[in-house]
Order: C-alpha cells, then sequence, then structure tokens
C-alpha cells in the first residue's frame, strides 16, 4: 500500500463490493439517480430537472501541438470548461488550435498567459523537459494545474514539480495519467484488488507501434525542436514517454511500487542519429518475487499494446478500453461468469470485464425496454473532467474556508482535505511521481544495461 | 440595545440639524461602539475550521443516503461571566438555568458532499445555492438541564431560527457540550425536518427513484474558548 496515495486515487475492496453488488449498481444508477449527467431528464420523465453539472472552471492550454490540439478539442466539448487561453511558441499551431478553441486569447510567451487572472486551470502539454519550469509558474500564479505525463524527463525535475504541487494547497493538481480517472479501470481494478485472480504471480505488458517517432521539417531549427523526444538529454525515452501510463498501471494494480529494475535496448531500426533507444525489454520488480516484464518498441507493430496480469486462479487483460478475465480450470466458480459475455482469443475464452455489466446490474431502459450497459467516457475527456470538478471543488473550498473563518485562519489544508469525497477519481502528484521515477529509472536500466535500485526516498516528497 | 434607542430618539429629534455626511459619520461611530460594548457583554466561543462536521441523513425509494460537510462558520456567545466548562458542577457563572445566549451559524452549502456523482449539483441546485450559498442558523435561547454533574456533558434545549434557501423556520432542538481536542469544546445536536417545510422539492428520478421529504440533520461543531483576558 501507498500511503501516499491520493484520496481520490485510493480504491479498495469495499469500493469495489459496493460498486458491483446489486445495491450498488442500484446506488449507482440512482445514487446517482437525480444525480448523473447523462440522466438529463426528459419532459414527461416526472423528473426534478436539475442540473448536475459542476461548476465551470476557465482554462489556459500551454502546448499546442498533437496532444495540445486533442486536449483542447476535448475541453471544448466539455460543458464546463471553457478554453480562454492557447499558448506556443510556434504560431501555425496556435493557428490550428484556435479552430477548436475560437474565443481563446493566444499567446506566445506563457508567462503572459498564466498573467491572466481569468485563466484558473493550466494544461501542460509542452515537450516533457519544459514542464517543470511552467508547472510552477502557474502553481505560483495560483493556477490549478493538469500537468501532461511523465512530469518530467529527470527525477530531480520530477521531484520538484510534486513538491511544488504539494506545497500549493490551494491549487488542485492533476497529473495525465488519464487511466485513474476511467471508471473501466476502476472497476477492473477493484476487480482484481478483490483477489480474484489468486495469488498475483507475474505481470507482462507491451506497447508495439511502428513510427520512426522523428517528425520532419523543411526548418532545420524546428526539426530540433520537434525531435526532443529523440536525444536523451531532453527524453527518459520509450519507457517514459509512452510507458509511463502501464507502468502507473501494474503501481495501481500491484499497489506499490517496484523495488528494482534492470533492462535492455538498443537503436536497432533508426540509426539516423538519435540517441534514445527506439527497442527496450525492461524488467520490474516488486515485493514476494513478482515482476513486469515490459516490451516496449516503435520498429514493430505486432500486437500492438496491452497489460497482462496473472494471478494463480486468473489471469487479466487490459486492451484498449477493455478488460477480459482468463480464469483456470481449477478456479473457483464467481457465479456470474455464465451470463458474462465472452471473447475467443486463439484457443482462450475471455471473459469481458466491463463495469455494470453482469446481469444482475444490467438495467433494462423503462420506455424502450433495450438492455443498456454504462459505458465509460473516453479517458482524456474522462480526466479533464475530473480535473475540472476537483479544480472546481478546491476553489470553492478555499473561498468558503476564507468566508467562515478568515484569510488567516489555520488549518486550510485540512479543511480541504475534508472535501475529497466529492472530488473525482484522478492522478494527483503523487501518483504522478511514482509513476514518472518508475519510468524514468528503467530508462535509466535501459540505458546502463543492468540491474537499478528503486530507492524509497525517491519516491518521497 | 437602550444605548441604541435613545440615539434613536436623540437622532430623530435633531436630524434636521444634522447635515448628511455627519449623519453617516455618527451612525457608524455609534454601531461600532454599540458592538464594542456588545462584545464586551459576552464570551463568544468561535468556530474552529478544524473538526466539525455536519450531516444530512436522507432515505429514498432505493437506499439511503448521506450529505457531509465540514464548514460551520460563526460563534456561540454566552452571557459574560458565563464559562462552558462540562468539568465542574451546574454552570459555571450562570444566574439561571436559561441563557440569554446567541449564535450565529452558517454552512456553505457547496461544501455539503454526498460522494456519489452529480448528486452535489443536484442538492445545490434543490436548495437555490446561488441565491442562497449558505445555510444560517440564529440560535436565540439554551436552556441548562438540570441537575448537571461534573465531568458529564453540558445539555440544554436550544430555540433558535433555520434559514435553508431562503426560508427561514423557528426550531426547538437538544444539544450537548462536551471537551474537545486541545481546550475546545464540542457542540454535537441533530434535527429531524422536512424538505418541503423550506419549500426544498425533494429529487425525483423517471418516477422510480423518489427521495424522501424526511431528513435528518445531524453536526459535531467544534467553538474555541474566547481566549483568557
Amino acid at each position: 500500500m501507498n500511503p501516499n496515495e491520493s484520496e481520490q486515487s485510493r480504491y479498495n475492496r469495499r469500493d469495489f463490493i459496493r460498486n458491483t453488488s446489486t445495491f450498488g449498481a442500484l446506488m449507482a444508477v440512482m445514487g446517482g439517480v437525480p444525480l448523473q449527467a447523462e440522466d438529463k431528464p426528459s419532459a414527461n420523465s416526472g423528473a426534478t430537472d436539475y442540473s448536475t453539472i459542476s461548476a465551470p472552471v476557465s482554462c489556459g492550454v500551454i502546448g499546442c501541438g498533437t496532444w495540445g490540439r486533442e486536449i483542447i478539442q476535448t475541453l471544448a466539448a466539455l460543458p464546463n470548461a471553457p478554453v480562454v487561453a492557447i499558448c506556443d511558441v510556434y504560431e501555425p499551431m496556435l493557428r490550428r488550435c484556435k479552430e477548436a478553441a475560437p474565443q481563446a486569447e493566444t499567446f506566445s510567451d506563457y508567462h503572459k498567459l498564466l498573467d491572466k487572472k481569468e485563466v484558473e486551470g493550466v494544461i501542460v502539454a509542452t515537450p516533457t523537459y519544459q514542464h517543470r519550469e511552467i508547472v510552477e509558474a502557474a502553481l505560483k500564479a495560483g493556477k490549478h494545474v493538469y500537468c501532461e505525463a511523465p512530469l518530467a524527463s529527470t527525477v530531480e525535475d520530477a521531484r520538484a514539480i510534486a513538491k511544488a504541487a504539494k506545497a500549493a494547497v490551494k491549487c488542485n493538481f492533476q497529473s495525465g495519467l488519464q487511466q485513474r480517472a476511467d471508471p473501466q479501470k476502476q472497476f477492473v481494478l477493484g476487480f482484481v484488488r478483490s483477489g480474484a485472480i489468486g495469488k498475483t504471480v507475474m505481470a507482462r505488458s507491451q506497447w508495439h507501434k511502428k513510427q520512426s517517432w522523428r517528425r520532419p521539417s523543411p526548418n532545420t531549427e524546428r526539426e530540433q525542436v520537434l525531435n526532443w523526444r529523440l536525444r536523451k538529454e531532453t527524453s527518459a525515452g520509450l519507457l517514459a514517454e509512452v510507458g509511463v501510463h502501464q507502468l502507473d498501471l501494474m503501481n495501481w494494480l500491484m499497489h506499490e511500487r517496484p523495488a528494482w529494475t534492470s533492462g535492455f535496448g538498443g537503436i536497432l531500426a533508426y540509426p539516423d542519429g538519435r540517441d534514445v533507444p527506439d527497442t527496450v525489454q525492461s524488467i520490474l520488480g516488486y515485493s514476494g518475487g513478482v515482476n513486469l516484464s515490459f516490451d516496449c518498441t516503435i520498429a514493430n507493430s505486432f500486437d500492438a499494446a496491452y497489460d497482462l496480469i496473472f494471478g494463480t486462479d486468473a489471469a487479466v487483460m487490459f486492451r484498449d478500453d477493455k478488460a477480459w478475465l482468463f480464469k483456470e480450470v481449477d478456479a473457483q466458480d464467481l457465479g456470474w461468469e455464465v451470463y458474462a459475455r465472452k471473447d475467443v482469443f486463439y484457443k482462450e475464452t475471455g471473459i469481458t470485464l466491463v463495469m455494470n455489466a453482469s446481469k444482475s446490474v444490467q438495467q433494462k431502459k423503462p420506455e424502450t425496454g433495450e438492455t443498456t450497459v454504462a459505458s465509460a467516457d473516453p479517458t482524456v475527456r474522462t480526466a479533464l473532467s475530473a480535473f475540472i470538478t476537483n479544480s472546481g471543488i478546491i476553489r470553492s473550498g478555499v473561498k468558503e474556508f476564507v468566508e467562515s473563518y478568515g484569510a488567516d485562519a489555520e488549518g486550510l489544508a485540512e479543511n480541504l482535505a475534508t472535501l475529497a469525497k466529492g472530488r473525482s477519481h484522478a492522478a494527483g502528484y503523487q501518483e504522478g511521481l511514482d509513476a514518472t521515477i518508475t519510468a524514468i529509472v528503467a530508462n535509466e536500466a535501459v540505458m546502463r544495461g543492468q540491474k537499478v535500485p528503486l530507492e524509497k526516498e525517491a519516491f518521497e516528497i | 440595545m437602550d444605548i441604541m434607542a435613545d440615539f434613536t430618539r436623540s437622532l430623530s429629534c435633531s436630524s434636521g440639524r444634522i447635515r448628511p455626511k455627519f449623519l453617516v459619520a455618527a451612525i457608524g461611530c455609534c454601531v461600532m461602539a454599540a458592538a464594542a460594548l456588545h462584545a464586551q457583554e459576552g464570551s463568544r466561543y468561535k468556530a474552529s475550521p478544524i473538526g466539525s462536521s455536519v450531516t444530512i441523513d436522507g432515505t429514498s425509494t432505493i437506499h439511503d443516503w448521506t450529505m457531509t460537510g465540514h464548514n460551520i462558520a460563526g460563534y456561540l456567545e454566552v452571557p459574560a461571566g458565563v464559562v462552558l466548562d462540562p468539568a465542574k458542577e451546574g454552570l459555571a457563572g450562570a444566574s439561571g438555568n436559561t441563557l440569554a445566549a446567541q449564535a450565529q451559524v452558517s454552512i456553505p452549502v457547496s461544501s455539503m458532499q454526498s460522494g456519489h456523482e452529480g448528486m452535489d449539483e443536484v442538492m445545490q441546485d434543490a436548495m437555490n445555492a446561488k441565491t442562497y450559498p449558505r445555510i444560517q442558523y440564529h440560535l436565540t435561547e439554551m436552556t441548562l438541564k438540570t441537575p448537571h454533574a461534573a465531568g458529564t456533558p453540558l445539555e440544554f434545549d436550544t430555540k433558535g431560527e433555520l434559514m435553508v434557501a431562503g426560508v427561514t423556520n423557528s426550531i426547538s432542538m437538544p444539544i450537548r457540550i462536551e471537551p474537545g481536542e486541545k481546550s475546545k469544546l464540542k457542540v454535537t445536536g441533530s434535527v429531524p425536518l422536512k424538505m418541503t417545510e423550506f419549500k426544498i422539492k425533494p429529487p425525483v428520478k423517471l418516477g422510480v427513484f423518489r427521495t424522501a421529504d424526511d431528513v435528518k440533520i445531524l453536526f459535531e461543531w467544534v467553538i474555541s474558548p474566547p481566549a483568557p483576558k
């Protein structure tokens, strides 16, 4: 158990049972009832017409590359996340992003964006190595911060970001590990934590996608800027830039951080002057002899990306937005699997693990009789929505505290901590630091070709 | 209050000779003086930012629900000389069992949380939080339940006015005052209410889920004794 895991990221057996029992399902629907955003009542439903949308938070996005544009488009689709400012040093990028956020003011200097009082929350989607100075400045300016994952490309920068986020009591900080906000992942996590796979014995992850990572530009200077991932002084390589999410998932499932890491890698497909490996094989050691092996390559696409955790009773595979359970023949019956949807993978049959998909919790729409299964939002949307909700809660909590007890009263941090119940699940600075340190040190082991310990102190803020 | 009454009377007699600016200044000074005098009259126990909680318990056609908050602002003021000390027998410094005490308490509606996605916003909407962002309570009277043995909680019957969603109702409730952490006091109590008494329509969903009108408010309010003079 990670004692520093943030409140909104904690998930345990009790949560799982609550969410999967029939009672829990009804709670989810009603607890719910007047209460879910998707449940906007129709005119003849007899329902009370109340808003379920959390208060809006005005956003600024710093870094308008491909991912920044995705973020701006996602924010623009949310009902409570007006994008009021965008920033990038490269003007054509700003121009493209303006299409999704036509009302946004544009900046080439992020300091000027941070000077704008109207901007309450900042999403940092610049190259990883630039995160630290921007995040520190944003928190200093009193902005809520969503920092894309990984937090940084060096241990020192990652720790500095986490430290600044912890100290900024009045600011909501969210790490861009979006799976932490995904209800489907939370559901399966609870399933694994409840002991359904038996004793965990090993884990395996892979990320295979053929792409050179090199981005062309007719302008040499621009080409240098664009290809920051290919240089080890600005990039912690594949394990950090794409692997951090899968490493985070495994840390989350294992409920701990790895104690050591070892690995190998090389520039096998693209000897074009880069010094960051295009293929890596990493091993991470957890307690009790449980190891995770993780392959990452941009030289071959076969079998794409997935994560597998193996137990004595079953294995669980995560792939895309879905998960499947593969039971051993000698494992106990769970009771509901006969009703569950199944998919065949070569010679194996996987039981689909979809939130609220078991027969007992399937709901019939009263007006149509159609069977519905709650599906999760795309993870980025859910994560950004959580950022807006949680930033709004912190903003309102700070305001109410000052109104109630005065600006100088002690106890603000404790009081804000009591608001955790209303927050959406999301990765905080501790989860961001844990996954980032894991990825950076795993990359270091690959670069050195040797076993490297992950000291507990590295994760402490 | 006699001072204020005298001042108002004299003002009404002489207002024709006083210029408006002077009048405003005079009223301001007088109000401040009256407030200062008033402050000297009682012992004020101020709300502590840490340790308080307020809960609204409700039921529905499907399951029970709870909303909890931890922000209870305000103060409890008892007449000068009265000390709320559960360790002592009776009520130290009080001449009778009924105290001319007063309390002003307010709770931000948006600090109340259910843990259910979307429910907090629904309740804020139902309670018209945009117009009435705080639940307000004004205590007008508290009467000690006797006998009070030393070392046991002080128990009072109270009367006051509760304003929710802009609607004010008189409520009576028993409260207990017992020692808290670091020489603070913990005031606890509960009171059953109906949402409709405050013109709040209990939320309904699709004809299958209906919140019950009856709710119960429970609170633990931590207050700090006045600093020794």
